[in-house]
């Protein structure tokens, strides 16, 4: 292993879990509430990670690229859910497309970063390919979710415009070009703040990562630099592709809504809402 | 008769229980004609309207027919752009009164008609909407102040057929006079005609077409 690297044993684990215990006792202490949610949340974090932990091991000690490729479609299909759990606002259909958009943003990103940016040997080569498509799919997550919820919401509370401008013979692409506009807008908004404020507010978390495991930090800002831009794409595919997705299933080519098929979370299908109110309850 | 303007249907339609609203709706309109389509609310009335705008979702085996010529389903973007729903409640766009009234001319449908702008003015004017500033931002115009606007944006557009849902709400009887007037006139042309939904009968009810839609059809008064 890399001779920088400093080991940490699990009697580091436990000192580090008194965090923990300080921010659940000052939530007893000032009667805040949060304390079971804190514990829960805490417990929940060592469990996933550890779980990701173990399988992370198994698919680098396996080697072999089945493995890889199963656990990227693995990743798709939860991103995807998430994306769609995100959203307050729902159509048939929506499943698909996110995981569509996944998909397409994922090998199409992925692809260009791991073969010709990178470089990756072989090109399954799970120790870059899973970090890579993870972060990859993490953020076309978020352009997903935020350029949706906007052109739901459009579609939603502002069907009148988008119907005034049919009436008078817009075509779709015509009606549709300030809901599109915004919803990408929207998608893209954080990644460029994150690029804008990249190393004077924050240390990116991948870079910090990489000095912290012993690598040069000039080699960790160019790869900090391959995966902002590398980011970029993702979130502006993401957006773009389930944008056109959920617009094609809204409206027909002719320029008729069938807005009959967005419906809002909740009730049975809407396990997602719940999680979105608990969210803004936090 | 004078020559049919516009010929769309069979039309149907059902509420939210699943009850028939209409079924079979065919509608005719001659040409240089208003006609007001009469029904007891809730009847289908705005959504017959739009049905025959496009903006609805139908069975897709209805025709329609303005001018002679047929459009088919692809084509609806264009029927639109000819026979234009003046929607209920007056919708506007974010914007100014002005770009409210030019927007249309910039969509593909204008085929490069230029916005008459003086023509604008003076149908502001005749509104009662000549002092209001054009940089005003639409969306803070009062509803009677919307209606108006939209019959104005409605007028130059100047389609072959308007199909107005509602047009003189909240309007007092004076201005809601002065609009009937204009929409007659607008129709009142060769190759024009309007389909007129009102709440209140404020227009002369002998000196128009009227149409009373009822479950099993269209009947002509």
């Amino acid at each position: 292993m890399n001779p920088a690297l400093i080991a940490l044993t699990p009697s580091d684990l436990v000192v580090a879990s008194l965090f923990v215990l300080v921010a659940a006792g000052l939530s007893v202490a000032l009667r805040l509430g949060l304390e079971r949610r804190i514990l829960v949340a805490a417990v929940r974090t060592v469990v996933q990670l550890g779980l990701l932990g173990l399988v992370l091991e198994r698919v680098f000690a396996v080697r072999r690229p089945i493995v890889v490729v199963a656990m990227i479609a693995w990743m798709i299909v939860f991103a995807g859910r998430e994306a769609v759990a995100r959203s307050t606002r729902r159509y048939g259909g929506i499943w698909l497309d996110a995981w569509l958009t996944m998909t397409v943003s994922c090998l199409l990103v992925g692809g260009v970063v791991t073969r010709v940016v990178v470089g990756v040997t072989p090109w399954w080569e799970p120790q870059y390919v899973i970090p890579l498509l993870g972060m990859i799919l993490g953020n076309s997550l978020n352009g997903i979710s935020l350029a949706l919820e906007r052109l739901l919401e459009h579609l939603d509370t502002r069907r009148a415009e988008v119907e005034l401008l049919l009436a008078f013979g817009a075509t779709r692409a015509e009606a549709l070009r300030e809901p599109l506009r915004t919803a990408l807008r929207t998608g893209l908004i954080p990644i460029t703040n994150a690029m804008t404020a990249a190393g004077i507010v924050a240390l990116p978390g991948m870079m910090t990562g990489q000095i912290l495991a012993g690598t040069p930090p000039m080699q960790a800002v160019a790869y900090q630099v391959v995966v902002m831009f590398m980011l970029a794409a993702a979130n502006a595919i993401g957006a773009v592709v389930i944008s056109l997705g959920a617009t094609r299933r809204l409206v027909t080519r002719e320029g008729t809504l069938r807005l009959e098929r967005l419906f809002r979370a909740g009730g049975a299908r809407g396990r997602g809402k719940g999680r979105a109110v608990r969210r803004s309850a936090g | 008769m004078e020559n049919v303007l516009l010929r769309c249907g069979p039309f149907g339609a059902r509420d939210g229980e699943g009850r028939v609203l209409f079924e079979s709706a065919v509608l005719e309109l001659p040409e240089r004609s208003v006609t007001v389509l009469e029904g007891p609310s809730g009847c289908g009335k705005s959504t017959l309207l739009r049905m025959i705008s496009g903006l609805l979702p139908t069975t897709g085996e209805e025709i329609r027919e303005l001018g002679g010529r047929s459009y088919g389903r692809s084509e609806l973007p264009e029927w639109r752009a000819g026979v234009t729903l003046l929607a209920q409640d007056a919708p506007v766009l974010p914007g100014t009164l002005e770009w409210n009234l030019e927007w249309p001319f910039r969509l593909r449908a204008a085929d490069g008609r230029a916005f008459p702008r003086e023509r604008a003015a003076a149908l502001l004017e005749a509104v009662g909407l000549g002092g209001v500033a054009a940089d005003r931002e639409a969306r803070s115009l009062s509803g009677g102040e919307r209606h108006r606007l939209a019959l104005v944006r409605g007028l130059l557009w100047d389609p072959p057929v308007l199909l107005a849902d509602e047009p003189f709400s909240g309007l007092d009887r004076k201005m809601a006079e002065v609009c009937r007037r204009l929409l007659e006139a607008f129709a009142a042309r060769s190759g024009h005609a309007a389909l007129v939904v009102l709440h209140d009968p404020i227009v002369d009810r002998d000196s128009v077409r009227r149409i009373r839609m009822t479950p099993r059809g269209m009947e002509v008064a």
